[in-house]
């Protein structure tokens, strides 16, 4: 099969992309994405805070994924959903794969739109067992906002960038106890805003220069041992749940070892990450009309 | 009250191969495993090398069956329809203390038959790795070594034992053993058995399993080992397995390319700490060593740290044990009492041993349709796409992947869930899920969902690696 232009990833960039990219006057795209709705993590960030910059007002994340799933809409671009890509090729081939089939697919261009991962707590030297109950924050999100779980009751935050913020608010407003959240530095990682709207209202303590060096528990994480940097010594925590909310890393992986081939774009978080979703769609427009023409 | 020919205590490695070598013979056989699953003790953690044998002392049993075994690997690899990768193995020195100790290891292996071993110079070495620090000055090559998955190695051999009519009784613990005439009757927390063998393989218990019943000369000092796993996209991986001989005659130092293509470091020396918690001390020795034999790794590519716990067998006076212990303190009851390196090696020959021996003591017929080859799950990773999509046509649940990291399919997850799988670790010990640079956090909640519904049980239920390690509602004791 053949395209002039596949995107893979259909979260806030690539979908921007492929609008821009049909407006722009092309009229052969393919969409893919692993997921089976639109919007990428859009869908499960429940709260308010997206689109203050295109809309003028703050939308939920569903909110603004319909709102650029409609636009979408108007176009002629593919969306092919439930459609892992496996890989993609110097010879400008990617193979997908769905429940019919594997399908290689020629293209003239590429955006990578796949977003990013989080960091997870095995890339840290944190010493202790493996328990049951850890889960980054994106992971844990998900697993509440779009499957209804319920993850813990004593609930410590390990990393104090947006996504631990809107984690730690999300527990608080569910009766949750979050301990704290632990942070490395001697500033929070996320932004003022988020901070002001977050953590402030529901008195939950950050503590500065301080890290996470051990976790207990053999069946389920029972606590773990915080170490204050400062030479504050160390402390044992009980808690049921760790949240890591240690960073989000650009997700490349499909195009490693190609080098930077001319037809080769990126959008959104696997070209940097962007805190605000205005601005990955900004990007991703530009990037669509480019990768258009 | 359950009969059987003979009971095998302990569903490691070495339990699992005594079951499959056991069912070689027309037995009743039953394997008692205290836990949710196969391969969680010792067996879930260690280096993975499949051992040349040229460290072992000539004419030792450990000495022979290590080179036996290797030079079979093949055949019972392809056999279990298990990876095995011979990538072969450089270990090397910097100064000429080491030098010697390589030297004499290669002798060594000479006199033992290890085919194909050289020594080499430091600069050919380099050649052949250019991921080494500077330096080296000598290294032993030996094309034999290679490395094989732990507790895929156990699983095949566990499931090609039930295939041939052993029980297997899981979350079954034996706390007590009486011996009467010709016969051991076994207490567990599930059912009494009555068995007129047994073969000891509790690992890290099997002294005190022995104790239940007869006294042992030797007992089992545990202490812990650590390791890291660095993702397999890292840049200057080696591709053969590296061993680090110290000048000073210290702690060595392995790098292992696996089989899924992530590198594993380690082991770390540790004192006193015996859990299979990772240590502080432990952990630092890895980073440093790491980063001085293989300066070229990013060691922000690690995806995961681990502990193991080694089953050190001493004599009453505190003395170490160098051999293979086992020990037949009576008539029909053998114990493999602190086998560790090169345990995963030999497990096959060890479980061949001890079956033999009481097939002979129970004057048992060959099980004439004894089948050794088991048919691993259907995995599409890596295969040729052709293949995959005929694999999709046949059953689409190949074409939707659940772990994007480790890319295993839904149909691969099913089957491990069809074939025992109960636990999200015990999915990841049969497909690989999660073992990747994310470690689970994408595929979890779709592993859980699959989990409860073949299993029958709610979401709540599942659990990471048996009763209270529940995933949910913030472990369920305290509900
Ligand atoms: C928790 C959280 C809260 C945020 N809150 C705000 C906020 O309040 N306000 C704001 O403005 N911004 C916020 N942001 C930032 C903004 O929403 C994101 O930067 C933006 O949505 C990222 O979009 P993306 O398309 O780059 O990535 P993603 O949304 O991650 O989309 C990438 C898509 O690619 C798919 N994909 C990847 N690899 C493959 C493959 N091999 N095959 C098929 N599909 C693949 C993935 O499934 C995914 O759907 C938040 C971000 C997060 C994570
Ligand atoms: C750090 C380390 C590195 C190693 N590296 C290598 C290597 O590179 N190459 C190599 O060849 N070998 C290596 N080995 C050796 C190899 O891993 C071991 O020899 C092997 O795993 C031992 O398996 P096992 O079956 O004896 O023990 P286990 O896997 O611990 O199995 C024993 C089982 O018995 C069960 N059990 C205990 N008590 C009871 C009871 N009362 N009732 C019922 N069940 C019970 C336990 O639950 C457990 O599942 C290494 C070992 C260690 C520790």
């Amino acid at each position: 099969m053949k395209t002039e232009l596949l995107i893979i990833g259909a979260g806030a960039a690539g979908i921007a992309a492929a609008t821009a990219a049909w407006d722009a006057g092309c009229r052969d795209i393919v969409l893919a994405d692993r997921r089976e709705r639109p919007g990428g993590i859009l869908p499960q960030c429940l709260h308010e805070g997206f689109g203050h910059a295109q809309y003028g007002r703050e939308l939920t994340g569903p909110e603004y994924a319909q709102q650029i799933a409609q636009k979408l809409n108007q176009t002629g671009v593919r969306l092919v959903l439930g459609t892992e890509v496996l890989a993609v090729y110097g010879n400008k081939s990617a193979v997908l794969s769905d429940r019919s089939g594997l399908t290689q697919l020629h293209f003239e261009r590429l955006i990578l739109a796949s977003g990013c991962r989080e960091k997870s707590i095995g890339s840290l030297p944190v010493v202790g067992t493996r328990p049951a109950g850890i889960f980054t924050a994106g992971q844990a999100q998900e697993m509440i906002n779009l499957h209804g779980q319920d993850l813990g009751k004593e609930i410590l935050i390990l990393g104090s960038g947006d996504l631990g913020f809107i984690m730690a608010r999300q527990f608080a407003q569910s009766g949750k106890h979050v301990i704290a959240l632990v942070e490395k530095e001697a500033h929070y990682g996320g932004m003022a805003r988020n901070y002001h709207r977050c953590v402030e209202p529901y008195k939950i303590p950050i503590l500065y220069h301080t890290t996470v060096a051990e976790i207990h528990g053999s069946g389920r994480i029972t606590g773990v041992t915080l170490r204050h940097l400062d030479g504050g010594g160390e402390e044992e925590i009980p808690c049921d749940t760790l949240i890591t909310a240690l960073g989000l890393l650009p997700e490349r992986d499909l195009v490693r070892g190609l080098g930077e081939p001319e037809w080769l774009f990126f959008a959104g978080n696997c070209h940097r990450v962007h805190d605000l979703v205005d601005s990955a769609v900004s990007e991703a427009e530009r990037i669509g009309r480019a990768a258009a023409e | 009250m359950q009969s059987f020919d003979v009971v095998v205590i302990g569903g490691g490695l070495l339990g699992c191969f005594a079951a499959r070598n056991l069912s070689r013979w027309d037995l009743h056989i039953a394997l008692i495993e205290a836990r949710e699953d196969v391969c969680t003790g010792i067996s879930r953690a260690n280096t993975a090398i499949v051992y040349p044998g040229y460290d072992h002392r000539p004419g030792t049993l450990k000495a022979k069956m290590t080179v036996r075994a290797n030079g079979s690997f093949d055949s019972l690899c392809r056999e279990l329809d298990v990876p095995f990768c011979r990538c072969g193995s450089l270990m090397v020195s910097y100064g000429e203390q080491a030098d010697a100790v390589l030297r004499k290891k290669y002798e060594n292996g000479l006199s033992m038959g290890v085919s194909e071993l050289r020594l080499l110079r430091g600069e050919e070495a380099v050649k052949m790795e250019p991921c080494l620090a500077p330096g080296v000055t000598s290294a032993l090559y030996a094309p034999t070594a290679g490395t094989v998955n732990p507790w895929e190695l156990g699983i095949a051999a566990c499931e090609n034992a039930v295939a041939n009519g052993i029980a297997l009784c899981l979350n079954t613990r034996v706390f007590a053993i009486s011996h009467t005439t010709d016969s051991y009757r076994i207490e567990t927390n599930r059912d009494v058995f009555s068995a007129r063998a047994v073969i000891n393989c509790a690992g890290l218990y099997a002294d005190r399993v022995q104790e239940l019943v007869f006294p042992t000369s030797v007992h089992i000092v545990p202490d812990g080992a650590d390791y890291l796993v660095l993702d397999k996209a890292a840049a200057n991986l080696p591709t053969h397995i590296i061993q680090y001989e110290p000048e000073d005659g210290g702690k060595g130092f392995n790098a292992v390319p696996t089989v899924e293509g992530s590198l594993l470091l380690g082991p770390s020396e540790r004192d006193n700490e015996t859990d299979f918690a990772v240590s502080e001390k432990g952990i630092s020795f890895v980073y440093g060593r790491a980063g001085r034999i293989l300066p070229g790794l990013d060691l922000n590519e690690v995806i995961r740290s681990f502990a193991a716990v080694r089953p050190n067998p001493r004599r009453e006076d505190g003395s170490s044990i160098g051999s293979f212990v086992i020990e037949n303190p009576a008539p029909g009851f053998w114990s493999l009492i602190g086998i560790k390196t090169p345990g995963l090696t030999c497990a096959n020959e060890l479980g061949s041993y001890v079956a033999e021996r009481a097939a002979e003591q129970l004057a048992a017929e060959r099980n004439e349709s004894f089948d050794p080859c088991r048919k691993g799950i259907k995995k599409v990773r890596g295969i040729p796409l052709e293949r995959r999509n005929a694999a999709i046509q046949a059953d689409p649940n190949f074409g939707e992947v659940i772990c994007c990291c480790e890319d295993v399919t839904k149909a691969e997850v099913l089957d491990a869930i069809r074939r025992g799988a109960t636990t999200l670790d015990g999915v990841k010990r049969r497909t690989g899920t999660g073992m990747g640079r994310c470690q689970g956090s994408r595929c979890q909640q779709k592993l859980i969902t699959l989990l409860a519904q073949e299993l029958g049980i709610s979401e709540e239920e599942v659990t990471k690696d048996g009763k209270g390690s529940e995933i949910l509602g913030g472990g369920r004791d305290e509900n």
